[in-house]
């Protein structure tokens, strides 16, 4: 998850550049292959040993062929940003070619190189920008020997190499010929390892290494522009293939009969009436019960009699979600998992100021909570070989436990990627969709076997990204400055990417520790002192018979949504007590350049005007409705964000309306000013919904919010008017620009319900019912 | 038990063998491999799997097949036709004004739940082919049997091609007979 930020400067390395092997010339056709080698640059010539001309390596970066087509491949999937349309865009601009004459080839383990986190997109694009700025230094130097002109004196236009008045194509300079191009990279394969934290070791893929020569920011011509996302036009003409189209020989369709608790085990599996179900099958290994069939609706049809005579073990070890913040409070934490500051300073600080704002914030589980439920097909054959088709985001993760699984060598498992509904990081560390269900299933079956979760076996049995508590305490001296600045966070684990599926089975899992991590990226050097810890415990119901539980993972800016609710809603508390302009004290506490131009573009953008909170007139007409703004930043990834929210509460129902939300991001160099837009719009749609709406409810057993009617998201009548503040900046790198926009809405939407009621919102959602509850006069002792 | 069904998909007939109870949905991808409607929910409460019935959207994951018989049944591989069937002027390969709208609008973020959208919005357009915004978020809200959900939150995106389309289907007329644009 860690940034890899590519150099703004162009300074070239030392460090011999990768040569280009010439594998024999050929009668027709001809390219130039460009893969990797694990070890430092200047051993790579040794490692050009020759194979036949034909044999293109399966999972080369970049392959120019002699038609002036190039391919490029990436272990890193499109998740819906528009990533697919960046890399091309990032190659295209080191290559000096234009963007649509590349083709993407995502995910695929067998046809990619690298593996990675799809969300990661910074060290993917600066893997991919080192790989073609090696492939650029190599033609021209193959153009160089071809038109007897020196390196220096040649330019490109559009895969054409120039000099002196001759010029020579890309393609021209390949045809007949096979050219290998080896670069240096460092990293591992996704493998299951029980020492690391989440149990699976090498999820960032690949690395490559040296520092090619590359273009100057301010020379860029591609990137910075608005190319379109490749896959739109498919999608919209019913041509993309998804994950849920897969249909092999032979291949049965599966439903999962699921326990009536997250706790329960199996007692006796369900039958079935053999006349009226000639052809389905159930399926039993030990918890895992499904249904197999040769056609959906028979599956689908057999699973409801087969669920209704299922018996299960009663289980009821759940706090309820009513009692989640009670149990969180109640537990007995340890040691932080993670530490940073001062805390001698910062306590003492703390203790000798006069003036002191201290709240707990909360949050409930919430869910990653796709459009359509997780869906996979998995073939796995007598030989011992596997192929899984799946939609998760990290390919090379799953395919290591899809290997951990089933016993299996990892060489054995392929695992290809194609579209599926949106899932916002739950298969980040690779697993948690139906992959496990459909392997183990083909594995006892030996054929291929296509499992498609229903939404009720998504909601009650996917992860979800847990709820949590934190304790927050600022220190102001008689400026109104803050002095020191205290915060303790508190959740279940964010790592658990066990496969359901082999955990019900009694299969070989991954194993994780239950510790937290501090998100946080401190945008207030101003502060002199801080101190922050971050406690993390198993998940609710880990000890339970079966040994599911309420399984947590990251969701969306993980841990930094949560702690910088905290951080943002205690600023806006102690703007308060400041009696300040809430961006103005934001403002006397940082020095971040950035952040303060991008601070002051959105104010302008919202039209907002100085004062402190709570509005002074928040009836803004003669009727019961209340107005209020309030505003959250964040700093992500080497990006600046800003949120600026305008809402109308109507006390009577409960009912928060957002009217209007400005939000501002600075991600360093803009790579495509529209697709940023599209995700910050659409950001801004899931952090109010988040703000407003989401809550994953349950009781003493199991997850009760199983249907989008109790777990409700946000609808199109209640998104508000959205405007967008973009800054790009050519000397500062690429930052992450889409993650986070949902991020930096539910501190400004709380701090706009303080400025209309005067009452802070210390818990998210902002549900009718809570705000109700919050607006009821409160009895007098 | 199975029974056989004429239904008419995109313009032409198709005899499938399904029990008469089966949802169109599962009739349309598996059967026909007309794989634009997607399986969201299966409950009518997202809108992934809509299509188009006689000019109507319905919710094929709750609709029997047998239901459909005799009706003329539109999926968004079925829009281009739909379009240039009814105004003979425009290109035999156009797409339909609301599918080059979600391209040139880039609307799809996942594009899981774009297909119902779209139905949506065909709807809408042939009923009411100027709608206002408030009328717009009313058809994608409160129109039964629920609200078209989009996770990534491309509602914005959706207004803008919906607007898009709406001026280019005002400004072609319509020569065709059939019961939606």
């Amino acid at each position: 998850m860690k940034a890899v930020l590519p150099t703004s400067s162009s300074a070239p390395s030392m460090e011999p550049l990768p040569q280009l092997t010439r594998r024999g010339f050929l009668q027709s056709g001809g390219a130039l292959v460009v893969s990797f080698a694990m070890h430092p640059l200047s051993a790579q010539a040794a490692t050009a040993t020759p194979s036949t001309a034909q044999s293109m390596p399966a999972a080369s970066w970049i392959e120019l062929r002699d038609d002036g087509k190039i391919i490029v491949r990436t272990g890193r999937t499109e998740i819906g940003t528009g990533m697919s349309g960046f890399y091309p865009q990032i190659v295209a601009e080191e290559l000096c070619v234009r963007p649509d004459v590349i083709s993407l080839i995502m995910g695929d383990t067998d046809r990619t190189p690298d593996g990675g986190y799809s969300a990661g997109f910074l060290s993917g694009a600066d893997n991919l920008r080192k790989v073609s700025a090696y492939t650029y230094q190599a033609l021209l130097g193959l153009a160089s020997e071809k038109l007897l002109i020196p390196v220096e004196q040649l330019t490109v236009n559009d895969g054409i190499v120039i000099g002196n008045g001759r010029q020579v194509s890309y393609a021209d300079l390949v045809r007949n010929q096979r050219l290998d191009l080896t670069v240096p990279v460092s990293g591992k394969f996704a493998r299951v390892d029980p020492k690391s934290w989440n149990g699976i070791d090498g999820l960032d893929g690949l690395t490559v290494l040296g520092n090619p020569p590359t273009r100057p920011v301010n020379k860029f011509k591609v990137v910075g522009t608005s190319n379109p996302m490749p896959g739109i036009p498919d999608k919209v003409t019913g041509r993309t293939q998804w994950t849920c189209d897969v249909i092999l020989p032979n291949m049965l369709h599966a439903r999962m009969i699921r326990p009536t608790a997250l706790g329960s085990t199996l007692i006796t599996a369900g039958t079935l009436d053999k006349a009226i179900y000639p052809n389905v099958q159930v399926v039993v290994k030990k918890n895992l019960v499904a249904v197999v069939a040769p056609t959906e609706w028979e599956a689908v049809s057999a699973s409801l009699v087969v669920a209704a005579s299922t018996k299960w073990t009663e289980w009821a070890g759940l706090p309820t979600s009513a009692k989640l913040s009670e149990t969180l409070r109640n537990y007995k934490w340890e040691k932080p998992s993670e530490a940073k500051g001062d805390l001698e300073q910062t306590t003492s600080a703390l203790n000798a100021a006069t003036k002191k704002v201290s709240a707990t914030y909360e949050q409930p589980f919430v869910k990653h909570a796709p459009i359509g439920a997780f869906v996979a097909v998995a073939d796995v054959r007598d030989d011992g070989t596997v192929t899984v088709w799946s939609h998760s985001a990290n390919l090379q993760g799953l395919r290591a436990q899809i290997a951990n699984t089933l016993s299996t060598p990892v060489e054995k498992v392929v695992v290809r990627w194609l579209d599926h509904a949106g899932q916002f990081g739950r298969t980040t560390f690779g697993g948690d969709g139906a992959e496990g269900d459909a392997a183990i299933l083909s594995q006892i079956l030996r054929r291929p076997i296509r499992v498609q979760w229903t939404l009720q076996d998504d909601f009650a049995w996917s992860a979800s990204s847990p709820g949590w508590i934190e304790d927050i305490a600022c220190s102001l001296d008689a400026n109104n400055h803050i002095t020191a600045l205290k915060s303790s966070f508190y959740s279940p684990q964010s790592n658990d990417a066990r496969i359901v599926g082999a955990v019900l089975a009694g299969m070989p899992n991954l194993r994780s520790k239950p510790d937290y991590w501090i998100a946080t990226e401190w945008p207030y050097d101003r502060i002199p002192h801080r101190h922050e810890e971050v406690f993390g415990m198993p998940n609710l119901g880990s000890d339970s018979p079966n040994g599911v539980g309420m399984r947590g993972l990251i969701m969306r800016t993980p841990g930094q949504r949560q702690q910088n609710f905290a951080l943002e809603s205690l600023l806006n508390e102690a703007a308060v007590e400041a009696g300040m302009d809430p961006i103005a004290f934001r403002l006397a506490h940082t020095s971040d350049q950035r952040l303060i131009e991008l601070l002051h573009a959105t104010a302008t953008k919202a039209e907002w005007q100085s004062r402190p909170s709570p509005n002074p007139s928040p009836k803004a007409d003669e009727g019961e409705q209340l107005h209020g703004r309030g505003m959250c930043l964040m700093t992500r990834q080497n990006s600046c964000w800003v949120g600026i929210a305008e809402i109308v509460v109507t006390p009577s129902t409960g009912v928060i309306q957002v009217t209007k939300f400005t939000i501002g991001a600075d991600p360093g160099k803009i790579i495509n000013p529209r697709q940023l837009e599209r995700c910050m719009l659409s950001g801004v749609v899931m952090g109010i919904s988040e703000a407003l709406k989401e809550e994953v409810t349950f009781d003493t057993g199991k997850i009760t919010s199983t249907f989008w009617s109790s777990y409700k998201i946000l609808t199109m009548a209640e998104m508000p008017e959205i405007r967008v503040v973009q800054i790009s900046r050519d000397d500062k790198g690429y930052g992450g620009g889409s993650e986070a926009a949902n991020a930096i809405c539910p501190a400004a939407i709380a701090a706009a319900f303080h400025d209309a009621t005067g009452i802070h919102a210390r818990r998210i959602p902002l549900t009718p019912s809570y705000v109700v509850q919050q607006l009821r006069p409160k009895a007098v002792l | 038990m199975a029974d056989q069904l004429i239904l008419n998909v995109n313009g032409q007939d198709h005899k499938i063998l399904a029990a008469p109870e089966t949802p169109l949905l599962y009739v349309l991808r598996n059967e026909l491999h007309c794989t634009g409607p997607r399986y969201g929910c299966g409950v009518a409460q997202c809108g992934a799997c809509a299509i188009l019935v006689d000019g109507a959207e319905v919710r094929s994951c709750i609709t029997p097949a047998s239901s459909a018989t005799g009706k003329k049944i539109i999926t968004i591989e079925g829009l281009p036709v739909l379009w240039t069937s009814n105004h003979a002027e425009v290109d035999s390969n156009a797409l339909h004004p609301v599918q080059q709208a979600w391209i040139d609008e880039q609307v799809p973020q996942c594009g899981y739940c774009q297909s119902g959208m779209m139905i949506t919005a065909v709807e809408l357009l042939a009923n009411n082919p100027a709608p206002s915004l408030a009328q717009i978020k009313d058809a994608y809200t409160n129109k039964p049997p629920s609200p078209h959900l989009c996770r990534c939150g491309t509602y914005a995106a959706i207004i803008r091609a919906v607007q898009l389309a709406s001026k280019t289907i005002s400004a072609i007329p319509r020569t065709g007979g059939s019961t939606s644009s």
